[in-house]
């Protein structure tokens, strides 16, 4: 009961992505912002949200050590404890650890090939079988297309939603418009999914880069806590 | 000798379990002459390192307890405390970063940051202890120091500045670049007792340039002058550099990197001249105690030899001439001959004889002054007393202690071998606040209690070899608790008329979970229902249920009471009768409130080979591990699991035998968890069984 009253606003319901069955339970997904705008708590919430639906999670992180990942899942689930005014959430937060495992790879030791290999080896000896895949932290441009594409298909032979953050540079030549287009025309076929995060003024959007669904709210991360925050258009 | 207080350092080695930093204390010592021989750890001459004084370390290879030694480094006086690397024996780190005003950070150029490295980094923290680092071991296979400063950025988020770079590594490592003079250094003779400077080789004048310009960078945070010159582009005086990266290095900001290889001793003198360059002297450090007649305020503490005496004892040891204990003066001096007053105690106290220390010899002296480590003999005290001068009441303040989580019962198989167990146990309390002891009052067994299996081994190897105690040792035992876990009203009456006074009480109220606390009581009596005198011993009377809960018969925690309602008898009313009326309460609220068995759950971290990784993650899941996550660094692999302490026993054996040897792990207290409904049933089981059999 508890659980079910902290599952937060699902941006992919909301934006409403997931109509076309290709992002229910498996397909590959991004986000996409530049450094510093909320790219990993976004990707944390998604899957807290995961937890609280007891659907196991792996986020790999290539940019922080397993404490620091740790923390940034206790601070994104007490913002959302407050947020639902639960008061003592410690028995909630025992009961989705379970579902969650964190890798960190030191960047220059990882490579898609190595983390399809870890996968099935956790699956194989049944330690632990995710539904969702967080990958923080990945160059996409450094990635071989080939590899790319065996780990679509990987996500949709074994039933994975896999999600990207990609990160668009803040020190670029090109507008962030130009710079997204860029991506989308390099990468729109990959993913099923991309959310753009986007600072206007004191707030930050998500938006739908790939493709757009009319009559959707317009999704915000609150400034003060990086939640996701609804306002309808 | 104490010439001036500004050359004294005080430091602690600490380090991740064989990172050599046993060797490189052996080195230092040597180097400055306090010894003239070296012994290594597990050396084929058997004498084992002069640091390791226990015959069991110098057996183990491991440092248990921390032996405190002092050295000369120039016109500088380093006291030593050698730090034990196994986190069962944390409180003894914790001991010595208390008294230290600084520390070396030894780190392995193979194996990088480690767990325990992280925990002592984290200790470190909280007592503000600046520190130096010495990646050792450049000499080995697969040595990169580089790739350990990127580690102690990312995982100790340390701002780690390396002052030298090595000049070659694994088996070509012949000495290191120095920075800051931009010369080469190498080291000659037998113990490398000789240093060579020369230019820098042709290979590495580029990236020492490089490596210099980050240099000063770094330094420039904390030196106008220094950004100054550097803007301008103008050559930086080694003196000015020196002092920014001080001045960095006292505030925490700033981490120098010294490297080389102790075992092959090379790198220790530049070390040694970090020391004293870059660690505080004790004036540097800010110290305060606690004012016991006034309300405990804090006060700041002078390091002049003027002031009233302030010291503490930070450790105990059993000595030829009975209990030394060494002690740190913060302030004032301690003088052979004078009294002071144990603020633990009250007591008045004459130190007779005062030492300084190294290893296990020692040497007579008159006094030991603010800022200086020494031992005294033949007074009776406990770890972690304060002593002052007579008309002041300063306490140092209290150390964490956190509480044993693992207890074995213990039999001494005759009476010469009971009263030797028994003198034991007392020296082990009084030095080590985390190991206790007490008595199963069902069996009449001694029980031992401690932080962790090899902690508890280590007193029973001593109790053996140093007291000569025959003893039998029982299966180890988990300090399980219990709770409640949902609000449950009482409303009970405690009557009884059977000649003579009656006794009479009634209390109602209700009892409910409370995380924060072990045990709070909440009185809303109004009106006088229950009589104000008798509201203390209603609350003796829950808190006295609380030894033994009424569900799994374990000490109850996290549990609130509050009493609301009630009734008095003007003749048959008494302490008692509230007591008793008490005790009936709980246990009319107690089971209705679903009690929960609670075990302690320990962070594991295990350092392990990749191609073991998914065989050791399969040996924590089976215990009921949950996996928070593996650190993949390529060759190696580091897993974080959580696991219930009653799984963990006999691991050790199991993952060296599942790995070649070749993996390894810490464990330490996490926290207090549920135990699933089957498994608190079978030992609920179990235990009616023992209590029938008696044993």
């Amino acid at each position: 009961m508890l659980k079910k009253s902290l599952i937060i606003r699902d941006p992919i319901k909301l934006l409403g992505l997931e109509t076309d069955q290709t992002f229910q339970d498996k397909g590959c997904g991004a986000i996409f912002a530049r450094a510093g705008v909320g790219k990993t708590a976004l990707l944390v919430q998604l899957a807290i949200n995961s937890l609280l639906q007891e659907k196991p999670v792996l986020h790999i992180s290539l940019k922080d050590p397993v404490d620091k990942v740790d923390l940034w899942y206790k601070e994104v689930f007490q913002n959302i404890t407050k947020l639902n005014d639960i008061g003592p959430s410690d028995r909630v937060w025992d009961e989705i650890l379970p579902y969650r495992f964190i890798m960190a790879f030191e960047s220059r030791a990882f490579s898609l090939k190595r983390l399809m290999g870890k996968i099935e080896e956790l699956r194989s000896q049944e330690i632990f079988a995710p539904k969702l895949i967080m990958i923080d932290g990945f160059s996409i441009t450094d990635a071989d297309p080939a590899e790319l594409d065996e780990l679509k298909e990987f996500a949709w032979a074994n039933g994975f939603i896999i999600w990207f953050t990609i990160r668009g540079h803040r020190g670029e030549s090109q507008t962030p418009d130009a710079f997204s287009s860029k991506f989308l025309n390099q990468y729109g076929d990959f993913f099923d999914v991309i959310l753009q995060l986007s600072p206007e003024k004191d707030q930050i959007q998500v938006k739908p880069l790939k493709k757009e669904t009319a009559n959707h709210p317009l999704l915000f991360l609150d400034p003060s806590t990086l939640l996701i925050r609804e306002d309808r258009v | 000798m104490y010439t001036n207080i500004k050359q004294i350092r005080n430091i602690g080695i600490s380090a991740h379990i064989d990172s050599g930093k046993t060797t490189l204390t052996e080195r230092i010592l040597y180097l400055t002459k306090r010894i003239h021989k070296i012994h290594e750890v597990r050396g084929k001459d058997g004498v084992g390192a002069t640091m390791d004084s226990m015959a069991l370390e110098k057996e183990r290879g491991i440092t248990i307890a921390s032996a405190a030694t002092y050295c000369e480094w120039g016109k500088n006086e380093i006291n030593i405390i050698d730090t034990p690397g196994h986190v069962d024996f944390t409180i003894e780190v914790e001991r010595a970063l208390r008294v230290l005003d600084g520390a070396i950070m030894v780190l392995c150029a193979v194996g990088g940051v480690q767990s325990q490295s992280i925990t002592v980094d984290q200790q470190m923290k909280r007592y503000n202890v600046p520190c130096i680092a010495f990646i050792n071991k450049c000499d080995r296979s697969g040595a990169d120091p580089f790739r350990v400063i990127d580690q102690l950025k990312e995982k100790l988020g340390h701002n780690a500045v390396p002052l030298q770079i090595p000049i070659g590594l694994e088996a070509d490592h012949k000495g290191v670049v120095d920075l800051i003079s931009m010369k080469a250094l190498y080291f000659e003779g037998q113990f490398g007792d000789t240093v060579r400077e020369d230019g820098i080789p042709e290979s590495l004048v580029e990236s020492a340039g490089q490596r210099r310009e980050e240099l000063i960078e770094a330094a420039a945070m904390f030196s106008d002058e220094l950004t100054e010159l550097a803007l301008e582009d103008q050559a930086v005086p080694e003196d000015l550099l020196i002092d920014a990266l001080r001045t960095g290095a006292l505030r925490r900001e700033l981490t120098p990197v010294f490297m080389g290889s102790a075992y092959k001793n090379k790198g220790v003198q530049p070390l040694l001249d970090g020391v004293s360059r870059y660690l505080p002297s004790p004036v540097d450090v800010e110290n305060v105690a606690l004012d016991i007649d006034n309300d405990e305020t804090p006060v700041k503490l002078s390091c002049s030899t003027d002031a009233p005496l302030v010291a503490l004892a930070f450790k105990l040891e059993d000595g030829k001439y009975g209990q030394l204990t060494y002690i740190r003066v913060y302030q004032g001096e301690l003088k052979k001959g004078d009294t002071a007053v144990n603020v633990r105690t009250g007591q008045s106290v004459k130190f007779g004889r005062v030492v300084r220390m190294h290893a296990d010899q020692m040497e007579e002296i008159e006094r030991i002054p603010a800022g200086y480590i020494g031992a005294f003999f033949g007074i009776d005290c406990v770890s972690g007393d304060s002593f002052t001068s007579k008309n002041k009441k300063l306490s140092m303040t209290s150390m964490y202690i956190p509480k044993p989580v693992i207890s074995l019962a213990i039999q001494a198989n005759d009476i010469k071998s009971e009263t030797n167990m028994a003198k034991a146990l007392n020296r082990f309390t009084k030095e080590d606040p985390t190991f206790t002891t007490s008595m199963n009052e069902e069996t009449g067994d001694t029980l031992i209690s401690g932080m962790g299996e090899l902690h508890l081994e280590v007193y029973l190897e001593r109790m053996r070899r140093e007291y000569n105690a025959a003893i039998t040792v029982g299966e180890p035992r988990v300090a399980y608790r219990e709770t409640i876990t949902r609000q449950s009203a009482f409303d009970y009456i405690h009557k009884k008329q059977t000649g003579g006074a009656g006794q009479f009480g009634r209390v109602a109220g209700f009892i409910e979970p409370c995380a924060e606390e072990e045990f709070v009581f909440d009185d809303k009596i109004s009106g006088g229902v229950i009589p104000t005198h008798f509201i203390p011993a209603c609350e003796k009377g829950f808190r006295e249920c609380l030894t033994k809960g009424p569900a799994f018969k374990y000490p109850v925690t996290g549990i609130k009471v509050t009493i609301n309602d009630g009734a008095s008898h003007s003749v048959d009313s008494s302490e008692m009768a509230f007591k008793a009326a008490a005790r009936g309460a709980f246990l009319q609220a107690y089971n209705k409130a679903a009690p929960v068995l609670l075990e302690p759950v320990m962070k594991v971290v295990v350092e392990t080979p990749s191609e073991f990784q998914g065989t050791v993650m399969g040996t924590l899941t089976q215990r009921r591990g949950i996996i928070v996550g593996s650190q993949d660094e390529g060759a190696s692999s580091i897993i974080e699991a959580q696991v219930p302490l009653a799984e963990m026993f006999g691991y050790t054996t199991v993952l060296r035998s599942l790995t070649q040897g070749k993996a390894q792990f810490t464990m330490e207290f996490f926290a207090y968890k549920q135990v699933p409904q089957s498994i608190a049933e079978e030992i609920v089981k179990n235990n009616e069984k023992a209590t029938k059999t008696g044993t």
